[in-house]
């Protein structure tokens, strides 16, 4: 007996199930590769070397950030890869490679390990980097290239259908864009992501098949998307906009399934939640529609980030908190 | 088929196929045991026999004029040789009796009662004086559960044959094999209580005990109007509020007990030694308990003398193979690891695991990621996110506010955590914190 080895003593539970930060941190990223495939797809090859560059410089900078602080470094949880993916699908296809790089930079040192790493981060990583460029080079944020097989032929820039409605487009003027007519055939041609945008916004088809597997495999919460999306749509519709063009059209599915889903930057309380989706929706459509932005989905969440804090005080009603019985005097 | 069930929970490996279809094994009776003096909630014993004494099998060795209190009896014939402390499955380590077996089976059981002829007063004097506590693990003397205050009317008494814990098949063998005994046991509780109704509660991934528990409740009811229901497989099924919410829709108020909403859970192994008590007029002297985990050869289901020690077994009856890191008495999910196999079986003892390197692994706790999963698995619908980062920075006035009383330790949380941070152990930690703190504001009259 002495010589064997001691017996291991813990406290319960003894088991434990096997889905660690790794395992759902792959199945995001599985999730996201539908949108990426379509990013190559409709902008071409170049979209990889755009999402290379920030996946590599967004773990390496992780890496030599907590290696610089002597601090364990966790570049196998993936949680990098996640937010250098994520930050690739919300850039223009002809974002020059270094702006990636540092906007990649950005999002893990300034916003998620300044913090104190996964966990500790207050807003999404991959939209503080987002918001970085959009203000650091808005010209470039806002040059959207023209699609590899688009029907437009005329010049090597082209504007988003939410571009078009900020100056003063009409509804006609984005299926002109397009090349097509009638509101089915814009419907259809924005579901499946024949339009110019960020990388992997444009097609709401993949971004759905990526959002139904996270729903399937209890990674993600549906709260908050269908608030936000719900939202997004009566409130464009109040505004007098076409309410499903307004869904399709820039960055909502991607933001309300895969940003507002963000664990640490969200509420984990189901009110909390629904409130987070409603916010982010309206604010986006008053950016949309009020303000100098054609888009709002980066500050829409970003803003509702900040107030995650405060949302996570409306806890849920606990066991055996029911009024007691009425008893008779 | 849409089972009655709770909110939350979850679905962790059964393992039960190792042992489920193996029938209760009768262990020879051993040398010796190791017979702790106190076993239950409650009041500690004191020893009633001296270093040298003969003791009967089924003599009372430990009691206390007190309550609540269960008393303890030899489990074998023989002379008392020691009485010192000895490890205990609950960590306490507390003062045992240790008696060699003299080779004879004298026994000196009390004479059979008839619950259903006797008074109230007597019936629960016999449940007393048999030692009897919860055996699903919680060790709650079973007289006091049993005599609710009189401004608390009992209508429903539920046999808790759940047995939600991973690898247990125990009460599972025991429906199987004595449904007859179940039954009349809980007949007799339902009388002593004055329930109006009793229902048996399986979990649906042992539906086949099912039939034989059905079978028998004519002849074996006396009376007692009760039924055999499924309840979803679900951890933690068997946890004593879950399982009212389940079958009556009640909820056991924050704080409060299960006979605040009319109703009392008794563990399907405890209903067998009521039944024992009254017909045999034997005292809770012997348990079933289920031996399992990968390091374990030969999983079994066993019935032995209580105060056995689980190494005493190894290696005519258990076999555990070189590579044993861990031993946990209980289930995996709410077990106790013990630091040692000279560990007694105790009344509370409803399986005993051995766990290899590989299921011993202990993980690296990362900062939370606020998935959200331990919220969602948690039965009583507590945030153990928002508890956990309110202890990390001792607030425990918060962590109070958010429930951390009402967390009864089921380890759901900690099973389903990403980050792998031992929230159950934390709570547990931050309601001693909690009742420090509380104390320290009573003496100082805030």
């Amino acid at each position: 007996m002495e010589n064997k080895p001691r017996l291991v003593l813990s406290a319960a539970p003894h088991i434990f199930t096997r889905c660690d930060i790794q395992k759902t941190m792959g199945m995001v990223i599985i999730a996201l590769l539908p949108a990426l495939a379509g990013g190559v797809y409709f902008f071409g090859p170049r979209v990889l070397a755009v999402a290379a560059v920030s996946i590599v410089t967004a773990v390496a900078s992780e890496f030599v950030f907590r290696k610089a602080l002597r601090r364990e470094t966790h570049i196998k949880d993936l949680s990098a890869v996640v937010t250098g993916l994520l930050l690739t699908l919300i850039l223009p296809p002809s974002s020059p490679l270094w702006m990636a790089a540092v906007g990649a930079a950005c999002a893990i040192i300034v916003a998620k390990e300044l913090f104190g790493g996964l966990g500790g981060n207050f807003a999404n990583p991959a939209l503080v980097g987002r918001g970085i460029l959009l203000m650091s080079w808005p010209a470039f944020m806002t040059r959207w290239s023209p699609l590899v097989n688009a029907a437009t032929v005329d010049a090597t820039t082209t504007a988003t259908p939410l571009g078009i409605l900020k100056l003063g487009g009409a509804l006609a003027d984005v299926m002109k864009s397009l090349g097509v007519s009638g509101k089915p055939a814009l419907y259809l041609q924005m579901f499946l992501g024949n339009r110019s945008g960020s990388i992997g916004e444009t097609s709401a088809l993949l971004l759905l098949v990526g959002a139904a597997f996270l729903v399937i495999t209890h990674v993600i919460d549906l709260r908050t998307p269908v608030a936000f999306i719900a939202t997004t749509f009566v409130t464009s519709w109040l505004f007098g906009r076409d309410p499903l063009f307004s869904v399709l059209a820039g960055g909502i599915l991607l933001g309300a399934f895969f940003m507002a889903t963000d664990y640490v930057t969200t509420p984990v309380t189901p009110a909390g939640k629904w409130i987070f989706g409603m916010g982010a929706g309206l604010i986006t459509v008053l950016i949309r529609q009020l303000g100098n932005f054609p888009e709002g989905v980066t500050y829409g969440i970003l803003f509702m980030n900040v107030v995650t804090p405060y949302l996570d005080m409306i806890v849920p009603h606990k066991f055996g908190y029911v009024k007691p019985r009425k008893v008779r005097a | 088929m849409n089972l009655k069930t709770f909110r939350g929970g979850i679905h962790p490996p059964e393992r039960k196929e190792a042992t489920c279809d193996l029938p209760i094994e009768h262990v020879p009776t051993p040398a010796s045991v190791v017979i702790h003096l106190t076993q239950a909630v409650g009041a500690q014993n004191q020893p009633l026999v001296k270093i040298g004494d003969r003791v009967l099998k089924g003599q009372k060795i430990g009691d206390v004029d007190a309550c609540p209190a269960a008393a303890v009896h030899a489990s074998i014939t023989g002379i008392v040789k020691k009485i010192e402390p000895a490890p205990q499955s609950n960590l306490r380590d507390g003062m045992a009796i240790f008696i060699e077996a003299d080779g004879t089976d004298e026994t000196a059981y009390m004479p059979p009662l008839d619950p259903f002829a006797c008074s109230r007063e007597e019936a629960i004097k016999r449940l007393r004086d048999a030692g009897i506590v919860g055996m699903g693990g919680a060790s709650f003397p079973t007289d006091v559960k049993l005599a609710p205050p009189a401004d608390k009317p009992v209508d429903t008494i539920i046999a808790n044959g759940a047995e939600c814990e991973p690898y247990l098949t125990i009460d599972y063998r025991t429906m199987l094999e004595t449904p007859a005994v179940v039954v009349e046991g809980l007949a007799m509780a339902a009388h002593i209580l004055g329930a109006d109704k009793a229902i048996i509660a399986i979990e649906s991934n042992k539906a086949d005990a099912l039939p034989g528990i059905q079978r028998e409740i004519p002849a074996h009811a006396h009376g007692v109007p009760m039924e055999a229901v499924l309840v979803a497989t679900k951890y933690p099924q068997g946890g004593e509020k879950m399982l009212i919410k389940a079958i009556t829709n009640r909820e056991v108020p924050s704080h409060g007990l299960p006979f605040d909403v009319g109703v009392i859970v008794q563990n399907v192994g405890t209903l067998v030694a009521i039944s024992e008590a009254f017909i045999q007029g034997k005292p809770l002297i012997e348990r079933g308990f289920t031996v399992s985990g990968e390091a374990c050869r030969t999983p079994k289901n066993l019935y032995a003398p209580i105060g056995t020690v689980i190494g005493s077994l190894i290696p005519d009856v258990i076999q555990v193979s070189d590579d044993l890191r861990k031993v946990i008495f209980g289930g995996p999910m709410m077990g106790v690891a013990v630091p040692t196999l000279q560990t007694p079986i105790a009344k509370g003892t409803s399986g005993v695991l051995f766990f290899n390197t590989a299921e011993a692994t202990q993980y690296e706790e990362r900062q939370c990621i606020r998935c959200g999963r331990c919220a969602d698995a948690c039965p009583v619908r507590l945030m153990p996110m928002l508890m956990n980062a309110a202890i990390a920075i001792k607030d425990l006035d918060r962590a109070d506010a958010l429930g951390l009383i009402d967390c009864f330790e089921c380890g759901a949380c900690s099973y389903s955590c990403p980050a792998r941070i031992p929230l159950t152990q934390r709570f547990r930690l931050g309601k001693d914190l909690l009742r420090n703190q509380r104390a320290k504001e009573a003496r100082h009259g805030k």
